[in-house]
């Protein structure tokens, strides 16, 4: 499956690039979040808890950055498992200036999911993606746009 | 008095059902031992993987659960791989690599079933995924992703098979006047019976003895494999017991050994402790062993008159990540070559190449005698494809190519020699019974009007009873089936038998070959099977052969203790054995009807008053080798609307004649066959297993793979005929799946009819909304 979209963020593109690059502010950000463990700049695992329709279960992410041209384009892959449940995600960021002030972020996401999730869940993958990346830009909004950041 | 007996043709009551509807049936799960352990099974989310390690101690840190058992501890024990009953070997657990979805993985033993759960969502499994491949013609290309690393053959193809005249049916195609070809997919389904497999291990660390209570169709055929398989480990045959408890369906998918069984056994030898496992609903569909799935492009040679001269079949056969199906061992494509069908071809020639998938392994035979189901739809669903390119009526068609009455016993061009038919007679019984005449004429007016009408016909003959054991075995062990009857002072019996029912009424219709035989009352006739203790040896109850094989068996044992006891009636009438003769269910002193011996009588004196010089006792035993298959057969006609606005097809009727031969219980048969048609309807427009091209299974719950229930399934109508086997000690053919093989074609061939009009000529199975819709658009004529 494939996800993609565009998202403006009233902040400086250095700004908008350091968070979420940085895997201690970008996965305040991520649902539900249990653990963090970050072994070097360029990998990290992460625990969470999601869910799909009636499946839901912890997932143990080993996340990686495959590209990271400061301060534009970025690739990272994640592959994680819960019981049952496999995920590979292999995500791509660009970054561009609208102006000052305004960063335009590009982002495209190639997800494959296998076992029970897929199985049970596969026709309420889209709605249950969709949820969790509105809950995650909304929130990458808020903490970028604040006045003071938080 | 033929009614108080309850012989053969009387329509008894079902002696199990008292305990069945009053939920007095005792399954697997409902054994509970002191002691009892509970396994689970953590199982891949991948299709194709390497495992990089496992960590188990996550799941060894939550109190109650006692071991975690991985391939790499198998190894020490010889068991991480176990033989399949094709030649092949199939994993029990993986040592590094996964081969399909739902695999099992790890095995949890625990106090108790939620803890050994939630020790199996503790295992930490560290996968790396590997390509797939799910398509078994893509898996035959060369460069194919190798799903058997441990073979040394380096490629996925299994076996090649086949049989008839290739030269001459090549010719026979070249000079033809009419060829006619049709690829079809005869989709991968399961047989999705209502209780999943399990089994209750209890092993005796003091007497060395094993007891397994399991769902097995062929416990006698288990218990061997048991000692073979583990022999090596101390577990000898006669201390092997296997018991088949009461068992809620089985239709082929409890033939096969699960990894889940070999697993339960050793946990229990292990521990010492009882051990339970039963599979949930989805391990059931996502890893036990699957049916059909065959690949067919078949062709048929013809005169302009429609008449049939040879047919051409190529098939590649998906066996998922094992050949682990249940096939007898001399055909790895079952009896697929009963193909030819109810026509006598001159010239055949039928291949069948198997390949490995990263998919489930098996390739059973589900409620089919191995693989007849697919036969048996693609010629029903060739003739209607030529019916359509002659522009001739499908029945007439039929009529003008039938084996006639008179050509029996009729060898067919691959080899078979079918016993008895007279498939004329059974399909003008269906014509007159739906009003063929007059539906056609409506389907024409409704046509005119731009309504979707179909009416399809299937004139199936199927093969049944194996079988002879100059041709049947598995493993070795030669398809004979057993019974053994004794006949208590008290003029009550006990027969015990090698096969095992799974619902099918074995306690009645086998109750009344007895009475039938010796003339005791069906009430006083107990059956009972599937404890390998004390029934005699058999290899089970599939493949429609309980009744062809140890009926047979049954009848002649019956006739065994018959001859004894005319020489006992002779001796309490005071006449010569040569004066005696059985006649209204007693011995009579010929010409004085008044001078007779009933059973009972002759029951007694066997144990108080027996002739000087006999053995004592009242007991019989035969081992029946029958001397042929049986052909069942059938005509079946289906009418069918189509909703051109959602494109869902209505069965609107559904006239099935049936001919099994001689009936023992028009009842069950009745039963048998309304259960048949359900489950022949079930793939021609709802069931599927389809997978992505990761190898994630779509269908693995019963929310993505639709069981018709009451609210889809029409009103069966049922006919017979009866044309009796000549072979066969009371000349039944068997009738458990004549309706599965059957129903498919007719259900097809009625929608394809609908549409033809169209230029449609074939849709594969299942005809979902989806697909008839996706035509009614392409064609315009979508509302």
């Amino acid at each position: 499956m494939r996800f993609e979209g565009t998202l403006d963020i009233a902040a400086p593109r250095d700004r908008v690039w350091s968070f979420l690059t940085d895997p201690t502010q970008v996965t305040t950000c991520a649902p539900d979040v249990q653990s963090l463990d970050v072994s070097d700049p360029h990998h990290f695992k992460v625990v969470v808890r999601a869910g799909v329709g009636p499946i839901k279960g912890t997932f143990s992410m080993n996340v990686q950055f495959l590209e990271l041209e400061r301060p534009k384009h970025a690739a990272v892959l994640a592959r994680g498992q819960a019981p049952g449940s496999a995920v590979q995600m292999v995500s791509n960021m660009d970054l561009s200036e609208f102006d000052d002030t305004h960063t335009v972020m590009e982002w495209s996401s190639e997800v494959t999911v296998s076992g029970m999730i897929q199985q049970v869940g596969a026709r309420l993958m889209q709605g249950a993606a969709d949820k969790i990346t509105q809950q995650l830009f909304a929130c990458i909004k808020t903490k970028l746009e604040a006045s003071v950041p938080i | 008095m033929a009614v108080e007996i309850g012989g053969i043709g009387q329509s008894v009551k079902r002696k199990e059902d008292a305990r069945f509807i009053r939920g007095r049936g005792n399954y697997v799960d409902d054994v509970k031992l002191p002691g009892m352990l509970y396994l689970d099974i953590a199982r891949s989310p991948y299709a194709h993987a390497r495992i990089k390690s496992i960590d188990t101690s996550k799941a060894l840190a939550i109190p109650g659960v006692l071991a975690v058992i991985t391939g790499k501890d198998l190894v020490p024990l010889k068991l991480e791989w176990m033989p399949t009953l094709m030649s092949d070997r199939q994993m029990v657990l993986p040592t590094d690599t996964v081969l399909y979805q739902a695999q099992e993985v790890a095995a949890v033993v625990a106090t108790e079933r939620y803890i050994a759960a939630d020790g199996v969502a503790a295992i930490e499994v560290d996968y790396e995924p590997l390509p797939v491949v799910v398509d078994p013609i893509k898996a035959l290309q060369p460069g194919a992703t190798l799903v058997r690393e441990d073979r040394e053959q380096k490629d996925n193809h299994i076996w090649h098979w086949e049989v008839g005249d290739k030269a001459g049916t090549d010719k026979a195609f070249k000079d033809a006047e009419v060829v006619v070809k049709q690829d079809i997919y005869i989709p991968r389904i399961h047989v999705s019976s209502i209780e999943t497999c399990g089994m209750v291990a209890s092993f005796d660390k003091i007497n060395g003895k094993l007891t397994v209570w399991m769902t097995t169709q062929a416990p006698h055929a288990i218990r061997t494999v048991i000692a073979l398989v583990a022999g090596h480990l101390g577990l000898s045959e006669e201390r092997i017991r296997v018991i088949s408890p009461d068992i809620g369906g089985g239709f082929g998918g409890k033939v096969p050994v699960y990894p889940g069984y070999v697993l339960a056994i050793g946990a229990s030898v292990l521990t010492g402790h009882p051990v339970k496992w039963i599979e949930d609903r989805s391990e059931n569909i996502q890893a036990d062993s699957f049916a059909r799935d065959y690949h067919i492009t078949a062709e048929l040679a013809a005169k302009k008159d429609g008449t049939m001269q040879a047919l051409r079949v190529k098939t590649v056969a998906d066996h998922g990540a094992f050949d682990a199906a249940a096939n007898p061992s001399k055909y790895p494509a079952g009896l697929f070559h009963i193909i030819t069908g109810s026509y006598p071809f001159a010239k055949s020639f039928v291949e069948v190449d198997g390949a490995y998938t990263n998919k489930p392994p098996g390739g059973i035979a589900y409620r089919c005698s191995f693989r007849v189901t697919e036969a048996a739809f693609t010629i029903e669903r060739l003739v209607d494809v030529l019916a359509l390119e002659i522009k001739k009526d499908p029945a007439e068609l039929r009529m003008q190519n039938f084996i006639p009455p008179t050509a029996f016993p009729y060898t067919s061009s691959l080899g078979w020699e079918y016993d008895s038919g007279d498939y004329g007679r059974a399909l003008k019984l269906a014509m007159d019974k739906i009003g063929y005449a007059e539906l056609r004429k409506e389907q024409a007016a409704k046509r005119a009007k731009g309504e979707l009408m179909g009416i399809g016909i299937s004139s199936f003959t199927e093969i049944v009873g194996a079988g002879p054991s100059k041709h049947f075995d598995i493993l070795g062990i030669k398809m004979f089936d057993s019974c053994e009857i004794r006949v208590h002072p008290t003029g009550k019996a006990m027969v015990r038998l090698g096969v095992k029912s799974q619902g099918q009424g074995h306690e009645t219709t086998f109750a009344q070959i007895v009475a039938e035989e010796l003339g005791l009352p069906v009430g006083d006739i107990a059956v009972e099977e599937g404890d390998t203790d004390t029934a005699p040896y058999g290899l089970g109850t599939y493949a429609s052969r309980s009744t062809p094989v140890a009926g047979g068996a049954t009848a002649i044992a019956a006739r065994k203790i018959r001859e004894k006891a005319k020489l006992i009636a002779a001796h309490l009438l005071e006449a010569s054995p040569d004066d005696i003769e059985w006649k209204d269910y007693k011995f009579q002193v010929k010409g004085v009807p008044a001078k007779s011996k009933t059973m009972q009588e002759v029951a007694f004196a066997a144990y108080t008053n027996h002739p000087q010089g006999m053995e004592a006792g009242l007991e019989a035993v035969d081992y029946y080798d029958p001397p042929n298959l049986t052909f069942p057969f059938g005509s079946y006609i289906c009418v069918v609307d189509i909703d051109r606005g959602t494109g869902e097809v209505k069965v609107r009727r559904f006239v099935a004649v049936d001919d099994c031969g001689t009936i023992i219980n028009p009842m069950i048969v009745e039963g048998q066959i309304h259960g048949g048609l359900t489950m022949g309807l079930a793939p021609a427009l709802y069931e599927q297993i389809n997978y992505d091209d990761d190898g994630n299974i779509q269908g693995g719950n019963f929310m993505d793979y639709l069981l018709p229930t009451a609210m889809e399934t029409p009103n069966w109508e049922t006919a017979k005929t009866t044309t009796p086997s000549p072979h066969h000690p009371i000349g039944a053919k068997g009738v458990g799946e004549s309706a599965t093989v059957g129903a498919p074609a007719a259900i097809a061939n009625a929608v394809v009819d609908a549409l033809a009009h169209l230029g449609v000529r074939h849709i594969d199975i299942p005809i979902t909304p989806w697909k008839v819709q996706k035509i009614l658009k392409e064609k315009g004529v979508a509302e």
